[in-house]
């Protein structure tokens, strides 16, 4: 039986840095991953990763810009550790061996970003997140025998001994169907974000909020879940995301009359404005009849240089011609807002320490909060790693000081009896599929750009008929070598209980703010909600609360881009 | 919305049988992918279907299958596409099965850690770093991150593995995406071991000089990085640079074959076995390995002659292009060979100039050493190779 | 048509019934060849591992000599390897002006000069995108009626599909079982149709080479193909001349399967006799082949 000082669940980036600093603190380390972990959906972001590492720049700027963007709702003790850190950070990776694009003089070069004040986006192509992930496996791949991996194993359950501490988890070996019990000292979430509760989205299958609805399950507050971020730039049809580099880069957004309507809404910054600005105005023009006849808006890339593009953007040059059939290079592509990130998550401290004694979260599934009301793009690459070194080094130093947990052999026949209970589901139930259709398609139409409370109210009543159906959706897959028919069933159960308090938070929230915009309450209202709403489950369901937003410099003020 | 049968190579380890196939029936616009119909059979047919998929974008590498006995991602190939080169006569059935020269565990699924990960795990993936480690970055010309991105693209998605040809007739071959992963440090600057890379996988009997040079990993790549022609830099950085000589002739065969076009104009045919392995000189056939090959080839070379295939005037003088011609090739070889870098083209890199010349030529740079208009120094360290892509051109 | 000829070096080496039957066939064909005698190597591929410059600066001269033959409609070879290697080093070419130039100031001390765009092609693209299968059937004076035959492509003439102009329009790694059914054989389809035939590592791996080689004879034999068919001389070498050794790599000692060249299928479908096609030089003797066409059919129509 597995047992370690620091067990990690995900391994994206935030988990494999996580895994890399525990074993540098000397800490034995397991990360388990239901995905290879080169698949996991960091490998999609594409952008870049901020950092104020230029002379000429500064953390407090990129601070500055990172509370702006957030619509004063970040933390902003933590913000200044992700910026002041940051420098660092991008220098450990260059190290490590990422491939960051250089400048002229060979130094470490940058691209313009949305939201930020100057250039300070250092990236790899349009595939950096592909390769920060590539090159932390490869230093995984090093480092062997300090981290155990264990590659494709679905975790069901975490562990929590009797006085609420959380010991480990129960997880699946999806090519065997065996289950194990997973001792650990420190259990850091990194699982990842929920997008695939709305439809379309740009995130993986995979990002079903499992790590966020695990921490739920056992006690731990989730905090920011109505900060639901629409990307601005996504493919219509099937929701695949074109990055906001090719802004960056100089791509300019038009409606269907021409017009260059980033002029109106943000006259400074255009279309590098705040992804909630630019996915509003995108979402505005379409509403008002002046997006494509498919509710889409112009992207023309064209005006980059052909050679830049391919050098710099060759990414979605492909996805141009393989998803949309476009040459970007020649003609402008067709996009409109769609779902890509959720801000809120499991509620942590700067150290990536839960309420929970031994759960740490890191990552899209936590909420430290450094993005508040909406991210910065460039933003999360940068949270990942932060946090994710952070918590492997905290849960580490923590594990010191704390015995080896041993979990009752019990725990294992109460989650086998779980899966076998889904197993045996009798059949003539809704299948697992109609429902998240349901569901996604749900939380896209009354929980997207533009809320209201009776949309907001409808979309409660549906996610709660779904949970009740949910528990009878029979699957077909009876077997236990790589059953992801009975993956998908438990994964639903998380999708809902995610969806339950993305719906909760966005209907307590009485006011617009960042991502969130209540049309019912268009205005931002610090007097009344300068704070962050909670979710936490008791014995009896869901339940409201409240937290304090952390100011250290920058006071509230109006914003504009 | 149109119709297309799916068939599907199924395979359950716990059932004892032996793998079936299964058609499936699916209603679809053409455009979408083949992805996206196994997963509407997994959801409205049968769930029990085994595939890995994730980002359905082409970036995360999962889904790597062989559709109509072609490896590809699943994500990334349409419909409408595939039934065209599908195995019916009416264009509407996609044959889909798991990659190949990989275990299957389930339907789809193949085991990729048995070969895939072991072999990149043996070209030690991950960066040795030249010391001392500076401060802050590295400084690094422009142009090799970019050169570096090619092979930095892969997603390891397995594809050129599955149908590598060299792979399946010997399994132990290195294989392209270890090739291609070994090449992304080989041309990092700032990874030490380039040599002792180099050396390794050149002297390995399975190594780079093992690739049969078929092109399948090219075409099988969704990504571009064209495994096989970061083979052919590995073998030309390992055999001109560093002047690694390989057990399997390799690089004698390289020299042999350049060595006799500057002779000859044409290919000597008879002199190629010997001077591979001996060498390249007329000498070669009496050193020991060449003459062995040439007495275990004498029933070979026997059958020819009494075919009449050959000559013994062709044997031993071969054919030659006339003299004044001769004389001009080699006076290009003269002119190409005698430069101390080596001017190389990558179009991944530089792109294609389409008909409406969009090239400008200001974008273009010279292609001599050290003539970069913009004043960047050139790499640190000892090390004097640079791969040099043509497209020295900076844009930033 | 007129057609700038660049045989190659193996069909006037160790394949010299490729040469022969080639020019036999040229005038069933209405094809005038204009021989390329001053033009060399194109590197097989191997050239352009060694230095890419110049295996295109070779293949430019090449270009341009052809580019020089009055009245020729385009450059034409009867190798996939010089297909291959060739088209390989024009995209280089074609891509990038500046480049080009570079190139050509290097052939300018012989005042040659490649312009941009030549079309060079394989004679199996030859005859079906120039002459039509529709005119090809109308030749024939001998259908190959239950001939069997197995198409082997060569890997350098149907990979990288987008260098050499594989497409839904053009489905070139198709051309070669067209033209067998055209010429009224039976095509065999079978595993290795478009895979290796090892030839590249013949002295760098030779066992690697005759397993490969040897591989492909038997599944073809075993699918009961009469015959192989090679656009490829350089395949030829490896799966005839070959074949004895290639049989005991795989263990399969009564493998006994004749590899015809393009040409010479050709010239027996157009009515030639086996002995005007060399075929008597193959290593594996065609008996198949020979004996059903003096026997079975008899004597072409007259034309």
């Amino acid at each position: 039986m597995p047992a370690h000082d620091v067990l990690i669940i995900g391994a994206g980036l935030a988990g494999q840095r996580a895994a890399l600093a525990a074993a540098d603190a000397g800490a034995s380390v397991a990360i388990i991953s239901k995905v290879h972990p080169v698949r996991s959906h960091s490998v999609a972001a594409a952008g870049g990763i901020n950092a104020a590492l230029n002379p000429e720049d500064t953390w407090e700027s990129h601070a500055f810009d990172t509370v702006k963007g957030s619509d004063y709702l970040g933390d902003q003790d933590a913000i200044e550790i992700m910026c002041r850190e940051a420098p660092e950070e991008i220098l450990w990776l260059e190290h490590a061996g990422v491939t960051f694009h250089r400048s002229p003089t060979g130094h470490l070069g940058t691209r313009a970003f949305g939201g930020a004040s100057q250039a300070r986006t250092y990236y790899v192509a349009d595939i950096t997140g592909q390769a920060i992930l590539h090159v932390l496996y490869e230093q995984l791949m090093k480092h062997h025998e300090r981290v155990d991996r264990y590659e494709e194993w679905f975790t069901t359950t975490l562990l929590q001994d009797d006085a609420g501490n959380c010991v480990g988890c129960v997880a699946r070996d999806i090519r065997t169907g065996a289950l194990e019990v997973f001792d650990a000292k420190s259990t850091i979430l990194a699982s990842g974000g929920a997008g695939q509760a709305f439809k379309p989205t740009t995130n993986a299958l995979i990002c079903t909020g499992d790590g966020i609805a695990q921490a739920y399950r056992i006690g731990a507050p989730l905090m920011d879940m109505e900060m639901i971020q629409y990307h601005p730039t996504t493919l219509a049809e099937n929701g695949f995301l074109i990055t906001e580099g090719a802004r960056g880069e100089g791509a300019h957004l038009y409606n269907a009359l021409g017009e260059r309507f980033m002029e109106k809404y943000a006259p400074n910054k255009l279309e590098l404005a705040s992804r909630d600005v630019v996915s509003r105005a995108e979402q505005t023009e379409i509403n008002e009849g002046r997006g494509f006849p498919d509710g889409t808006i112009a992207l023309d890339i064209t005006r980059v240089p052909r050679k830049r593009t391919l050098e710099a953007l060759r990414e979605i040059v492909n996805i141009g011609k393989d998803f949309a059939g476009v040459d970007i290079t020649r003609e402008p592509i067709h996009i409109k807002p769609g779902m890509h990130y959720i801000m809120g998550g499991v509620k942590t401290d700067f150290d990536g320490q839960t309420p929970i004694p031994g759960l740490y979260a890191a990552g899209e599934v936590a909420c430290v909060s450094v993005h508040g009301g909406n991210r910065l793009g460039a933003n999360s690459l940068l949270d990942t790693l932060i946090f994710g070194r952070r918590s492997g080094a905290h849960a580490a130093e923590r594990a010191r000081g704390v015995a080896m947990p041993k979990s009752a052999s019990s725990v294992l026949s109460d989650a086998q009896a779980g899966i076998d209970a889904i197993l045996n589901r009798p059949t003539g139930g809704r299948r697992v599929s109609e429902i998240k259709n349901e569901l996604g398609e749900t939380m896209n139409r009354y929980v997207a750009v533009y809320r209201d409370a009776e949309g907001l109210a409808t979309a409660r009543e549906i996610v709660q008929r779904l949970k009740q159906e949910a528990p009878n959706a029979a699957i077909d897959d009876k077997g236990s070598v790589f059953n992801q028919d009975v993956l998908a069933a438990i994964e639903l159960g998380y999708m809902l209980d995610c969806a339950e308090a993305i719906v909760m938070g966005a209907q307590e929230r009485r006011e617009s703010r960042g991502a969130q915009f209540r049309t019912d309450f268009p205005e931002r209202n610090d007097e009344d909600w300068l704070h962050h709403i909670t979710v936490s489950l008791n014995g009896d369901g869901p339940e409201l609360g409240t937290a304090p937003v952390t100011i250290t410099k920058w006071q509230p003020q109006a914003r504009t881009y | 919305m149109a119709e297309y049968t799916l068939k599907l190579r199924r395979y359950d380890p716990q059932s004892g049988e032996a793998p079936y196939y299964e058609e499936y029936r699916v209603d679809l616009e053409p455009h979408r992918s083949v992805l996206e119909a196994i997963l509407q059979i997994k959801a409205e047919q049968d769930g029990s279907v085994g595939i890995r998929c994730s980002c359905r974008a082409a970036i995360c590498g999962s889904c790597g299958v062989r559709i109509n006995g072609k490896p590809g991602l699943a994500c990334h190939t349409h419909l409408d596409h595939a039934a065209k080169t599908g195995v019916n006569a009416d264009g509407t059935t996609i044959l889909v099965e798991p990659m190949g020269n990989m275990p299957v565990i389930k339907d789809l699924i193949v085991d990729m850690d048995a070969v895939h990960w072991k072999k990149i795990q043996r070209v030690t993936p991950w960066l040795i770093n030249k010391e001392p480690v500076p401060e802050r970055e590295y400084l690094v010309p422009h142009e090799n991150m970019v050169d570096v991105t090619q092979t930095m693209a892969c997603i390891q998605c397995g594809a050129c593995v599955s149908d590598c040809l060299a792979m399946e007739v010997d399994p132990l071959f290195v294989g392209p995406a270890a090739s291609a992963k070994a090449y992304r440090f080989v041309g990092d600057p700032r990874d030490a071991q380039q040599y002792e890379r180099l050396k390794d996988l050149a002297e390995d009997q399975h190594g780079i000089y093992d690739c049969t040079h078929c092109f399948m990993c090219i075409d099988a790549c969704p990504k571009g990085v064209a495994p096989m022609s970061q083979i052919m830099r590995l073998r030309r950085i390992s055999g001109n640079d560093h002047h690694i000589v390989d057990r399997n002739n390799g690089e004698r065969h390289e020299r042999t074959i350049t060595g006799l076009i500057r002779d000859y104009g044409l290919l000597h045919e008879a002199e190629m076995l010997p001077r591979s392995y001996g060498g390249y000189s007329w000498f070669a056939k009496f050193h020991p390995a060449a003459g062995a090959e040439l007495l275990d080839s004498l029933p070979v070379i026997a059958r020819a002659l009494m075919r009449r295939k050959v000559t013994p005037g062709k044997v031993i003088f071969g054919h030659r292009i006339p003299k004044p011609d001769l004389k001009a090739v080699q006076a290009i070889y003269d002119k190409v060979e005698s430069k101390d870098r080596r001017y190389e083209l990558n179009l991944y890199i530089s792109g294609y100039e389409d008909d409406e010349g969009d090239a400008a030529p200001a974008e273009t740079v010279p292609a001599a050493v050290g003539a970069n208009g913009d004043g960047m120094p050139s790499a640190p360290g000892p090390n004097p190779h640079q791969p040099t892509s043509a497209s020295e051109s900076e844009s930033a | 048509m007129k057609v700038a000829y660049w045989p190659g070096c193996v069909s006037r080496g160790f394949t010299p019934e490729l040469h022969g039957s080639m020019a036999a066939v040229a005038p069933l064909l209405d094809l005038e060849l204009v021989e390329l005698d001053r033009a060399c190597c194109t590197g097989a591929g191997v050239i352009a591992e060694h230095s890419q410059e110049l295996a295109d600066t070779l293949n430019a001269r090449t270009f341009a000599l052809a580019q020089q033959v009055e009245g020729a409609a385009l450059m034409m070879n009867i190798c996939s390897t010089c297909q291959g290697a060739q088209s390989e080093c024009q995209e280089r070419l074609d891509a990038n002006t500046e480049y080009r130039e570079h190139v050509n100031g290097t052939l300018a001390a012989e005042g040659l000069s490649y312009e941009k765009g030549l079309t060079n092609k394989n004679l199996l693209w030859l005859l079906v995108e120039e002459i039509g299968l529709e005119n090809l059937k109308k030749k024939v004076k001998r259908p190959l009626t239950n001939l069997k035959v197995g198409p082997f492509y060569g890997c350098y003439i149907v990979r990288p599909t987008d260098r050499l102009g594989i497409d839904d329009e053009r489905p070139r790694d198709h051309y070669l079982h067209w033209v067998i059914e055209a010429l009224g054989g039976t095509v065999i389809d079978y595993a290795g149709v478009h895979k290796c035939c090892g030839f590249p590592i013949i002295t760098m791996n030779k066992q690697n080479s005759l397993k490969q080689a040897g591989m492909h004879l038997a599944d073809a034999q075993d699918a009961e193909a009469d015959c192989l068919v090679v656009p490829c001389p350089l395949c030829h070498l490896n799966l005839d001349m070959q074949q004895p050794l290639a049989k005991k790599a795989v263990g399969r000692d009564d493998l006994s399967m004749p590899v015809l060249h393009l040409p010479q299928l050709l010239g027996l479908a157009l009515g030639l006799e086996p002995n005007q096609l060399g075929m008597s030089k193959h290593v594996v003797k065609p008996t198949s082949v020979i004996d059903w066409s003096s026997a079975v059919v008899g004597a072409p129509t007259p034309a």
